[in-house]
């Protein structure tokens, strides 16, 4: 059988290093590991060039090189004659290869400190396999391709995720129903969105499924870590390797720290403290971020090739219905004014537990220096949203109104929403959400398409300082 | 820095006296990744992965040993042009050296070897263990018949990715 290099995708994912072998011109042989050998296409290979080291100036005597590769689940090696070509200093290949590394740097805190230089490509003169590598021979291999019942499987995957994309009535549901299918026809089963807010930079998790604390509104920088390097550059980012990933870059990062003193600190993994893989998608309309949606599982080989492909025009899916949801107008002129009426069951309407019945007392505390409100000294939420909860708050207090529209809030200066683009839905899911985590008892629901109620089964002490 | 184990300091073939750093004498340690490459008479390089290495003389000299099935080439690039780079790295934290040198002598491993490399096969495989590879997966590794290379050290080189790689150390 011959070999193709599309037959040895998973040797190519960075979960054993490689080694690579050349030879200077008078013919001192270097031999040295790599953390992955790119595929490029069924003829070409691309190795990062990060430091310009003696591999790299070796190959400007001899272009002859040998690279030794492993598959991750079988160990067989295969070994490859090279031929250096080019070294690319931009372009699509430099792109794909400079973000992994990127989004490592950033996530190790070393951003400017190790980086591409630049992307050398070689000509694959031969591949084979090493025989003899192993005691046993290796099974078959299994290529991972699409077969045509997988392939009407994934359709009907997508036809799915499309279908509950377009039935979802409010953003809230968008968000759950999303990572719901994920979960249920990939088993994506970690995953999380993060929306952007152009007024601070900063992407904010906005919905997250199967983690035991759901995150909901921890924040990341535009281009920090592994997230905000996807965010920054608008592409996606699939790690297969992450924990040989991370401790290449602690390595370099030590090395690095012995030079030249001491590195930002690392930007804590969201999710998963073990996770072995990472797939995160920017979600994007035109050139415009509106987030990024990012999956983690504990197998560092869960996610596959042909999901990038695939994941991507469920992306754009999932940023359309987004961008549109967020730029919807909304409904009703009037701000809503509603009075004590009593929801059914077992909440309790804020006319009562304000009058001293209700089972338990908050103290929600608003600090103006730090924008933020605090629910009996624990960080609830800050900025725009601790705005709106203060408003709503101070005016249910004041006047037992517990009806609020979206429209109300759009007209009040006071909350420094953006004037075109003010994320208003996702700011109130935010809210929302982080109250239903930290303080249950006191809970936001949608009452109709544009507005909110404030629902309350507790008394509530408003302080402000 | 941990003081380096008994084997090491102790062992039939290792080192008997530290030298220089103990940075240089890591590539001697058990439970690493050793690798070897080699170029032929037209300056074409080979790899070839290793089993283990060992030094008797503070790394004047030292022996790398390589599967007979895998290595043919390498035995066939050193007994042309005798260059040899050997590098030892340890996969929980990079830090890799690369010795080269010539090669003084080429021959079939001894029996009373075998014991050797199976130690550090077994090391190796505890390792990869580590990261989550059955250990009966990483056992398959061919290691006997070996090879036993003996390269005369000519330079010793920090490869620890990084800005430091590619230094001079000896």
């Amino acid at each position: 059988m011959t070999l193709r290099l599309s037959d040895l995708s998973r040797c190519f994912q960075g979960v054993l290093p490689s080694i690579v072998a050349t030879s200077d011109g008078s013919g001192v042989p270097n031999i040295t590991y790599v953390s992955q050998v790119f595929l490029v296409d069924d003829r070409h290979v691309a190795l990062s060039c990060q430091f310009f080291n003696k591999t790299r100036r070796n190959l400007d005597e001899n272009p002859a090189a040998c690279a030794e590769v492993l598959d991750p689940v079988t160990l067989q090696a295969y070994r490859l004659r090279l031929r250096f070509l080019r070294s690319e200093k931009s372009g699509p290949l430099f792109d794909a290869m400079t973000l992994r590394i990127d989004a490592i740097a950033s996530h190790t805190g070393m951003k400017g400190v190790f980086r591409l230089i630049a992307a050398d490509v070689f000509e694959v003169v031969s591949l084979s396999m090493v025989s003899g590598f192993l005691l046993e021979a290796p099974p078959p291999l299994d290529n991972d391709r699409i077969r045509l019942e997988g392939a009407r499987t994934e359709m009907r995957g997508l036809q799915w995720v499309s279908d509950r994309i377009n039935r979802a009535p409010d953003l809230e549901s968008l968000l759950a129903d999303v990572l719901e299918s994920l979960d249920e026809y990939f088993h994506f089963e970690h995953t999380s969105v993060l929306l952007f807010d152009e007024m601070n930079l900063r992407l904010t998790t906005m919905a997250s499924r199967g983690y035991g604390e759901s995150g909901i509104g921890a924040e990341v920088g535009l281009g920090e870590g592994l997230i905000g390097t996807v965010a920054r550059r608008r592409r996606l980012l699939r790690l297969t390797s992450l924990e040989a990933d991370l401790r290449y870059g602690r390595a370099i990062r030590r090395e690095a720290e012995n030079e030249t003193g001491l590195l930002p600190a690392e930007i804590p993994l969201p999710g998963l403290p073990d996770a072995q893989s990472v797939l995160a998608i920017p979600l994007t309309v035109g050139d415009r971020l509106i987030g990024v949606i990012a999956a983690e599982d504990r197998d560092p080989m869960h996610f596959s090739e042909w999901h990038e492909a695939y994941l991507e025009i469920i992306a754009n899916q999932i940023a359309l219905s987004l961008d549109r949801m967020l730029s919807r107008p909304d409904e009703g002129a009037e701000p809503a004014v509603g009075r004590a009426v009593a929801e059914p069951g077992r909440e309790r309407h804020v006319a009562t537990a304000s009058t001293g019945t209700a089972r338990c007392r908050h103290r929600v505390t608003y600090y103006c220096n730090d924008d933020a409100i605090f629910v009996d000294d624990e960080y609830l939420i800050r900025n725009i949203p601790a705005r709106i909860l203060r408003k709503v708050l101070n005016e249910w207090l004041r006047t037992g109104r517990t009806e609020f529209s979206n429209r109300e809030m759009r007209l009040d200066a006071s909350l420094g929403l953006p004037p075109v683009k003010d994320n208003l839905e996702s700011r109130l899911i935010l809210l929302k959400q982080r109250l239903k985590e930290k303080c249950p008892n006191l809970r936001l629901v949608s009452t109709a398409r544009g507005r909110f109620g404030l629902r309350a089964d507790a008394a509530i002490d408003l302080i402000e300082r | 820095m941990a003081p380096l184990p008994k084997e090491i300091l102790n062992g039939p073939y290792c080192l008997a006296r530290v030298t220089t750093t103990e940075r240089v004498y890591r590539c001697l340690e058990p439970g690493l990744s050793v690798v070897v490459g080699s170029v032929d008479a037209h300056n074409i390089p080979s790899t070839c992965r290793a089993i283990a290495i060992s030094s008797a003389d503070g790394l004047a000299t030292v022996t790398v040993y390589v599967p007979v099935a895998t290595s043919q080439e390498t035995i066939q690039n050193v007994a042309t042009t005798k260059r040899l780079a050997i590098t030892a790295s340890n996969p929980p934290d990079h830090r890799t050296t690369q010795l080269k040198g010539t090669t003084i002598e080429a021959r079939l491993a001894r029996d009373d070897e075998h014991s050797f490399l199976r130690s550090r096969l077994d090391a190796f495989v505890d390792v990869l263990e580590k990261f989550g590879f059955p250990r009966g997966l990483a056992r398959r590794f061919a290691y006997w018949p070996a090879f036993a290379v003996t390269i005369r050290v000519d330079e010793i080189f920090e490869q620890t990715p990084g800005p430091q790689a590619g230094h001079r150390i000896r």
